[in-house]
């Protein structure tokens, strides 16, 4: 599973992420299943995400999700957003095509 | 183990040898280390032999009248060095016996392995025939010449695998 | 299908008849059973992720990738316009083409695959082995059968490399990629010395086509300048040449490191020479016979390539004059985007995919049919996607270019910037691989903007800039006259420079200037590498001429000196 430039931190909190099956989409876990907006994430503490993340994995098959990981946050954020790039393009979008973009503030997306 | 032969579940009148004990009686694959104890055997039984990956074909060159069965393998399905391993059997070494793939070979790669010259496929117990059937069945023609040569198709450099 | 046989054939490529329509239905059926035993769970991921793979389908970061393969680069109107089709339907819109003459789709369901493979068999395009460790897509000369300086037409024998490798028994699962380009020209426009094997065709003393073969070149984490294992190959031995390296490759490959797993690391670790003596032991081995390429089979393949009646008025040279004569800006275009054809009255077009402040390669389904219309209209129905991300028209009547001007420039397609510090190389990047560590987009962006000016670029002259948003080098940054690598560090992106690499005849490797610097920090010294440059050149130098001649530290300096 390809979780580069992550950098999960020991402090802080994540959110758990996964990919659709069917359709291959970005998808987060939160409180009411998966969903393509990270503002709807769990924030999870770190010292908590590893036992969350192996739920989430033996629930994988069910839920028709692939590839779950734990992606480290920005701490004091209105809703979650990730720390690195590569998890913020996942997250929100390509940056180079606004019109696909889904906003940090709103989780909506552009259209 | 079940042996898969033209796509359909086959009978393996064959054994391996057990580690630490005497070769025995009856048809006895040996792993290469043993060949030599195999061949002075003066069993009236058959004898094959497993080639690991990384070994060289060449190294059977002296054995193989004294040899029934060769067995190559797929530590992965991946590991794609046995193809060329069955190749160079067939065509370098004019080997006539079986071949037989081992390993974790996919049902999917089914005919490439034939027509590298490999003739049965050891599968897990309880595996299903049909996917192997379905892929030995799957395409009518084969865009390049191959160890079994087959009949031309048309033109060029197709051929009607069989 | 049917209508092949009354149809006149498709002009530059092959055309299918019916066992090869048949072979592809099954190949699709094949797809859509390994779907449907994904989607039931009967395979794990892990299990369907190669076999998607020789499919072309890749899960990058914001859904499935599709890679559709253009043999040798070449389409008809027909082919492109389903493109198009797929683009609107299937995706958002807009489609990618790729430095291996392919054209991805960022944003496919897997469901839907089956159906756009269909789709795609139905106009006699596919997506076998554009990814896996397989022999990949074969590629060719942008210019074939059009280049004024062609010796051979490379594309009747890509085309037998392209049959000969499908679903190959024994080379479908070999350690790693394996890339094949040929190409027809004594100027290098394949990257020949940067494939796993680069083919080169040349008639031989008594006519017959040779063919020189070069070895172990490759970018990527290793980048290596191949070498030179045959000079003369007879055309009767193109294929049992290539299996015997191949056998050699997938025998001895190393299989433990995905990074070293590569024939130009094999060849590198072995020797040229150890190397050549295991390749010309397998081929005295081999049973010749059976891999002997025939005259007949060779005739054969190219009996299904239509062939363009190239008669052009004879004042269609000076029509040209005159149009480019009357408008300045026609005149840029032509002196830019064009390139000398064999045939007197006719020119050879290419298009830049490339506007200022775009994205590299990008083209909507708009776009795409526009191209289409385009190539029926001025250009036998047929066009090449080029290994620089853009499309060339390879027989247009010189009397007809204007007006194909202005048809480009009613899509948006005629930034008259080719080879030209606008004629960007980027890889897709962080914005959509996952393998990326860095953007690689908007750098090329902000770049082609800041030197949108069409008189600036043309004083600059010829560059190649490439950018790869990982080491993987996909944006071929090693082969820039000025490279450039994204890195990830802490989370966040930089880029390295490197000065001084080619691809063509004069193939060398960049060499890394400095530490990396961030992005606008990039653009700033790529903007100080070309003031440099513009002081220091000589009559009649390029950027890469005049490095080459002093060396990096006057461009070392501009970026350091002042960051």
């Amino acid at each position: 599973m390809d979780v580069r430039s992550n950098r999960r931190e020991q402090g802080g909190s994540s959110a758990i992420t996964a990919n659709r099956l069917l359709d291959g989409r970005t998808v987060w876990l939160g409180a009411h299943g998966w969903s393509e907006q990270i503002a709807e994430a769990r924030v999870i503490a770190n010292t908590d995400i590893e036992a969350a993340i192996e739920d989430a994995r033996a629930r994988a098959a069910a839920d028709s999700v692939m590839a779950i990981y734990g992606v480290q946050l920005l701490p004091d954020t209105a809703t979650p957003e990730p720390l690195t790039m590569r998890e913020r393009i996942r997250a929100f979008g390509p940056s180079v095509h606004p019109a696909f973009a889904i906003s940090p503030q709103e989780g909506q997306r552009h259209e | 183990m079940p042996l898969l032969e033209s796509g359909v579940l086959a009978a393996d009148p064959w054994r391996p040898a057990a580690e630490d004990e005497p070769i025995g009686a009856g048809d006895v694959i040996v792993p290469l280390a043993r060949l030599d104890e195999g061949l002075a055997r003066s069993d009236p039984g058959r004898l094959g032999v497993l080639l690991p990956p990384e070994a060289e074909p060449s190294a059977l060159r002296a054995a193989l009248p004294g040899l029934s069965l060769i067995a190559v393998t797929f530590p992965i399905f991946r590991d794609g060095r046995a193809f060329t391993q069955a190749r160079t059997l067939r065509e370098h070494l004019g080997f006539t016996g079986e071949i037989r793939a081992t390993g974790k070979p996919l049902p999917d790669q089914y005919e490439f392995l034939r027509r590298c010259g490999v003739t049965t496929v050891e599968v897990p117990e309880g595996t299903d025939p049909a996917p192997w059937a379905r892929e030995h069945a799957r395409f009518d023609v084969a865009y390049q010449p191959s160890i079994l040569n087959e009949t031309r198709e048309g033109f060029a450099l197709r051929r009607i695998p069989g | 299908m049917s209508d092949t046989a009354t149809r006149p054939l498709p002009v530059g490529h092959y055309t299918y008849d019916q066992v090869d329509h048949d072979f592809l239905r099954a190949r699709v059926e094949q797809f859509r059973d390994q779907v449907a035993r994904r989607i039931s769970g009967e395979l794990s991921e892990d299990e369907f992720k190669p076999l998607r793979l020789m499919n072309g389908l890749y899960h990058q970061l914001h859904a499935y990738m599709l890679r559709v393969a253009v043999p040798y680069g070449t389409m008809d109107a027909r082919q492109v316009r389903m493109l198009a089709h797929i683009a609107r339907t299937y995706d958002r819109d807009y489609g990618h083409f790729t430095t291996r003459q392919n054209i991805q789709f960022n944003w496919i369901r897997l469901e839907d695959t089956p159906e756009i493979l269909e789709q795609l068999a139905s106009v006699e395009m596919h997506a076998i082995q554009t990814s896996g460790n397989c022999i990949r897509n074969v590629t060719s000369d942008e210019f074939a059968g059009a280049a004024a300086d062609e010796l051979v037409d490379p594309r009747v024998h890509a085309e037998i490399l392209r049959q000969w490798s499908t679903l190959h028994p024994e080379f479908t699962f070999l350690p790693r990629k394996f890339k094949i380009a040929i190409s027809g020209s004594p100027h290098d426009r394949v990257a020949a010395r940067f494939h796993d094997i680069g083919v080169v065709a040349k008639p031989g003393p008594d006519g017959a086509v040779r063919f020189e073969v070069f070895v172990g070149g490759g970018m990527g984490r290793t980048p290596i300048v191949g070498v030179r294992i045959h000079d003369h190959l007879p055309e009767e031995d193109l294929l049992a040449y290539l299996e015997a390296i191949l056998r050699v490759y997938n025998a001895y490959g190393r299989r433990d490191n995905i990074y070293k797993a590569r024939i130009k690391i094999l060849v590198q670790a072995l020797g040229l020479d150890a190397f050549r003596e295991k390749v010309e032991a397998e081929f005295a081995a081999m049973d010749r016979a059976r891999y002997r390429l025939t005259p007949e089979t060779v005739a054969a393949i190219r009996a299904r390539f239509g062939t363009p009646d190239l008669i052009a008025p004879a004042d269609a040279p000076a029509k040209l004059a005159a149009d480019r004569a009357a408008n300045p800006h026609f005149d840029r275009w032509a002196r830019t985007n064009t390139h000398p054809h064999r045939a007197p009255g006719f020119i050879c077009v290419a298009v830049s995919v490339k506007p200022a402040g775009g994205i590299p390669g990008d083209a909507t389904s708009h776009q795409i049919d526009a191209l289409a219309d385009i190539a029926e209209r001025f250009s036998f129905d047929e066009l090449r996607v080029t290994h620089m991300q853009n499309i060339v028209f390879g027989h247009v009547r010189q009397d007809e270019l204007l007006a194909l001007w202005h048809a480009l420039g009613e899509a948006g397609l005629a930034t008259p910037n080719l080879g030209l510090i606008g004629d960007i190389i980027a890889c897709p990047g962080l914005d959509y691989c996952a393998l990326a560590n860095a953007r690689s987009i908007p750098i090329a962006q902000k770049i082609s903007a800041r030197f949108a000016d069409p008189t600036l670029q043309e004083q600059i002259g010829r560059i190649h800039v490439n950018i790869s948003g990982c080491i993987n080098a996909c944006g071929h940054h090693h082969a820039g006259h000025i490279g450039i690598l994204g890195v990830d560090k802490k989370g966040e992106e930089f880029f390295q420079i490197t000065l001084g690499g080619s691809a063509e005849d004069d193939a060398a490797i960049g060499q890394i200037i400095g530490p990396a610097l961030p992005e606008d920090a990039t653009v700033d010294a790529v903007a100080r590498l070309i003031e440099t440059y513009l002081t220091l050149r000589q009559e009649g130098e390029r950027f890469l001429d005049t490095y080459r001649r002093l060396g990096q530290a006057p461009f070392k300096d501009s970026v350091y000196a002042t960051a």
